[in-house]
């Protein structure tokens, strides 16, 4: 086998590693001088000398057929040998301390049932007379709990056979947790307080032992290459046991609590269900595995599977919790011993739902924004996966700096960092693409004129739009020309207005220009210039990614718009000062004709004005809706003194006023 | 068919074992579990660890090579990248985005380009030049800055017990 064959090549190099060792040791032996350092290098020489010895002869043999010896060498390397016998002890001890406990508690507890028998003669008395007295009672306590011990002892055997050292690390850290949660609810049930409730914790906290241990087994299934049919049985055999036990334990709570009300049941009924949520995700679990294990190519869509059955599950898990919360919270209190597994589920969830969300994006960023590697692209390079080392034949991707990989490796890597594996460009960040490679951003899809050849002027896509304002400079900033429907009021006129007013009032202030700010430097307009806006596309046609993309230009274009709007407020707030101003101009025109009334002259270009204003002012809406605001202004001397010009003048104002508010 | 990590490891394995590059050697502890790995390194020539023959225990994730393994040398070490327990810091174990200490670039962290052999040799190169600006030992930061004879002569002492050669 080419497995035995590495081992041999392995143990070929520490063989050198080994001489080395020696030669260092070799030097030493010179050196060493007084008397207890030259006791312990012999020792040494002795153990490295068989070791060698082992090691060589192993070597030649070719053999190797003895593996179990050779891991044992491996092991002890590095590791005195003071330390090995201690550990060598300590489990000694420990096995006897253990076969002591066992003996014990036999003794005792038939001296116990011996004694009673002895006194009573018969069943029921002795029974009675054992249930009577404390002592005995707590040695029948112990026997059972011995019992159960041994029991346990011995499904691990069956099932899981020796368990590796992670595992039972990983199943004393989670002991110690349920065991202080279960002395937590013994606190909310302290009435129910009996010898049932204690045995009934302690059934459950067996059988959530053998259901952490199979998920564990279950997971370590990826690590071997190795899975015996062995393995297989117990699992699937551990797994039904499991599941069948649940569902009982389910039953009898369900039951207990529709006849005889809320009680501790509800916990048990709570707790088992949730263990059977795990048995459910450990089967869906070995199921994948084995028939990946079982398939002659790999089988991509396994993480994928893997993912959904983890949110499903999870999903399952969280309501079941919040569940159980609302109903203890009704009936009991808030149950604390619930609440750090809670927590821990609803974490779970929480990853598992990101993870589909991450896996998702990254499918869909594979399959929308980077090419399929070409037979070329693949022959230019060594045709291996840098992820996986594996050869790519089909399925391959090219990312935007030129780098191949095999599309389902991008996706799981995808799902935890969007960089190039090899040069670590961030390829999400560089739509752009700076290489020149064909990605575009995925809206642009969607527009025909992509696709054009020619050189034409730019068409005006949304993706153009916020690069193209910023490059006119004198069109304001504040112009999308894209959206010009969105100007709820006439636009264009406010600055006409503006212009044509100050036109008309320079040759009106006769020289004294009033001191008016600049009329607000207002560009030519044009919103009609652009061409009108295409019809929405159909957004149930895009795909995700598209859908996406464009998601962050409509994000750029209401950005733009929410500018305009601040520009409009802009110009409206000038537009009212000017307002203002004109209104101040026109209390001061009054009081300069008052002052003057005779001197004013009107200028060449006022005439024509005059004399059409003149022919309007015969029509009489208008002159009605200017009379009375001029009577309000000028008293009745004042009028007599006016000529008509100066009469006509003020009324082009006051009409002039009035226009400009309606407008 | 196996796992990708597991193919992958394998590979690595196969690589590492038919060309084992100097002063290098690892492979899985027990060849049911690919998972769990032990290497020896080799201090490197002309440095205070020269000669020591190192041991160390490598842990993989299940979704290597996407998250990198964790290092922990099983003999004793004296060294301003190695905590006290043994455990390796060094930018190449850590994917970018987790930054214990917070002096790396993302330009040398884990990705799946990285491979168990780049790892090792990574080590060796911290043995040789130790990185005193990102302490996992802050006593041995310190001593290889002011007192390099001191840490020289612990270095050596290291170097002897690996050797299993009395002090
Ligand atoms: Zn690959
Ligand atoms: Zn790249």
């Amino acid at each position: 086998m080419e497995l035995k064959s590495l081992s041999e090549r392995k143990r070929r190099t520490f063989l050198r590693y080994l001489d080395r060792l020696g030669k260092a040791k070799d030097e030493d032996d010179g050196e060493a001088e007084s008397g207890e350092t030259k006791r312990k290098p012999t020792n040494w020489m002795e153990e490295a000398e068989k070791r060698l010895e082992l090691l060589k002869l192993r070597v030649e043999k070719d053999g190797g057929d003895d593996d179990d010896k050779d891991d044992d060498d491996w092991d002890d390397f590095g590791s005195s040998d003071e330390d090995l016998s201690d550990i060598e002890i300590n489990e000694k001890q420990s096995k006897m301390r253990i076969e002591l406990v066992i003996l014990g508690s036999l003794v005792l507890s038939t001296s116990v049932v011996g004694n009673a028998y002895y006194q009573k003669k018969q069943f029921y008395p002795s029974v009675v007379h054992i249930t009577k007295s404390n002592p005995s009672m707590m040695v029948m306590y112990i026997q059972a709990l011995v019992i159960v011990v041994l029991l346990g002892k011995l499904m691990k055997k069956i099932f899981f056979g020796q368990l590796r050292a992670a595992e039972v690390e990983h199943l004393i850290d989670r002991s110690w947790y349920a065991i202080t949660e279960t002395c937590l609810a013994f606190t909310v049930f302290r009435e129910d307080f009996s010898t049932k409730f204690v045995a009934l914790f302690t059934v459950l906290l067996f059988l959530k032992a053998f259901h952490w241990l199979v998920e564990d087994r279950v997971d370590y299934m990826e690590r071997s290459p190795i899975i015996s049919w062995l393995f297989h049985f117990r699992v699937t055999s551990l797994l039904l046991v499991l599941g069948v036990l649940d569902w009982h334990f389910i039953q009898v709570a369900y039951y207990a609590t529709l006849t005889q009300g809320a009680s501790v049941q509800l916990v048990f009924g709570f707790e088992y269900a949730i263990l059977l949520t795990m048995v459910a995700m450990v089967t869906v679990k070995y199921a994948l595995h084995t028939y990946d294990i079982n398939r002659e190519n790999p089988w991509e869509d396994k993480a994928v599977f893997l993912l959904y059955a983890e949110l499903a599950i999870g999903f399952i898990k969280v309501i079941l919790y919040m569940m159980f919360m609302l109903i203890m919270i009704r009936v009991y209190t808030l149950p604390l011993f619930a609440v750090r597994p809670m927590y821990l589920a609803m974490r779970s969830f929480k990853k598992a739902l990101s993870d589909v969300i991450l896996s998702r994006r990254a499918i869909r960023n594979l399959n929308t924004l980077y090419p399929d590697a070409t037979a070329e692209d693949l022959a230019n390079t060594d045709n291996v996966c840098i992820i996986c080392r594996e050869e790519m034949v089909t399925g391959a991707k090219k990312l935007p700096c030129n780098h191949i990989f095999h599309a389902t490796c991008l996706r799981s890597w995808f799902q935890r960092q969007q960089t190039c594996p090899t040069c670590r460009l961030e390829v999400l960040r560089a739509p752009g693409n700076p290489i020149g490679n064909p990605a575009p951003p995925a809206a642009a899809n969607v527009r025909p004129p992509q696709q054009q050849a020619a050189p034409s002027p730019p068409p005006p896509q949304a993706a153009n739009a916020p690069q193209a304002v910023p490059v006119q400079p004198p069109l304001p900033p504040f112009i999308p020309p894209h959206h010009p429907f969105n100007f709820p009021f006439p636009m264009p006129n406010i600055p006409q207005q503006a212009g044509a007013n100050d036109v008309r009032y320079v040759p009106d202030a006769n020289g004294q220009r009033p001191v008016m700010p600049p009329p607000f430097s207002l560009p030519p307009f044009m919103p009609f210039v652009v061409p009108p806006p295409r019809p929405p596309a159909n957004l149930g046609a895009l795909s995700d990614a598209e859908l996406r993309a464009m998601e962050g230009q409509e994000r750029r274009h209401l950005e733009a718009r929410i500018r305009v709007l601040r520009d409009i407020q802009t110009l409206l707030d000038a537009a009212v000062l000017q307002m203002n101003q004109y209104g101040i101009l026109v209390a001061r025109l009054e009081h300069e004709s008052n002052n003057n009334t005779e001197t004013v002259r009107s200028t060449g270009e006022e005439a024509p004005v005059a004399s059409g204003q003149q022919a309007e002012e015969q029509q009489p809406g208008v002159s009605a809706t200017s009379s009375p605001v001029e009577n309000e202004v000028l008293t009745p001397e004042e009028e007599t003194n006016l000529s008509d010009q100066e009469r006509l003048r003020r009324r082009r104002v006051q009409r002039f006023m009035n226009g400009g508010e309606q407008n | 068919m196996a796992g990708s990590a597991l193919r992958r490891l394998m590979a690595e394995y196969k690589q590492l074992t038919l060309n084992p590059p100097e002063g290098i050697v690892a492979g899985p502890i027990n060849e049911e579990n690919f998972f769990d790995w032990e290497c020896l390194i080799v201090g490197p020539d002309g440095t205070c660890f020269e000669g020591g023959v190192f041991p160390a225990k490598l842990t993989f994730p299940t979704d290597y090579p996407l998250s990198p393994p964790k290092m922990q040398f099983t003999c004793e070490m004296f060294h301003p990248n190695i905590y006290s327990d043994g455990r390796v810091c060094i930018s190449i174990l850590h994917a970018p985005g987790d930054d214990p200490l917070g002096y790396e670039s993302s330009a040398e962290r884990w990705s799946p380009v990285q491979s168990v052999e780049k790892i090792l040799l990574s080590v060796i190169s911290m043995l040789a030049e130790p990185n005193d600006e990102s302490g996992a030992n802050i006593d041995a930061a310190k001593m290889w800055r002011d007192n390099r004879a001191e840490f020289d002569r612990i270095a050596t002492r290291i170097v002897r017990k690996s050797l299993n050669i009395p002090l």
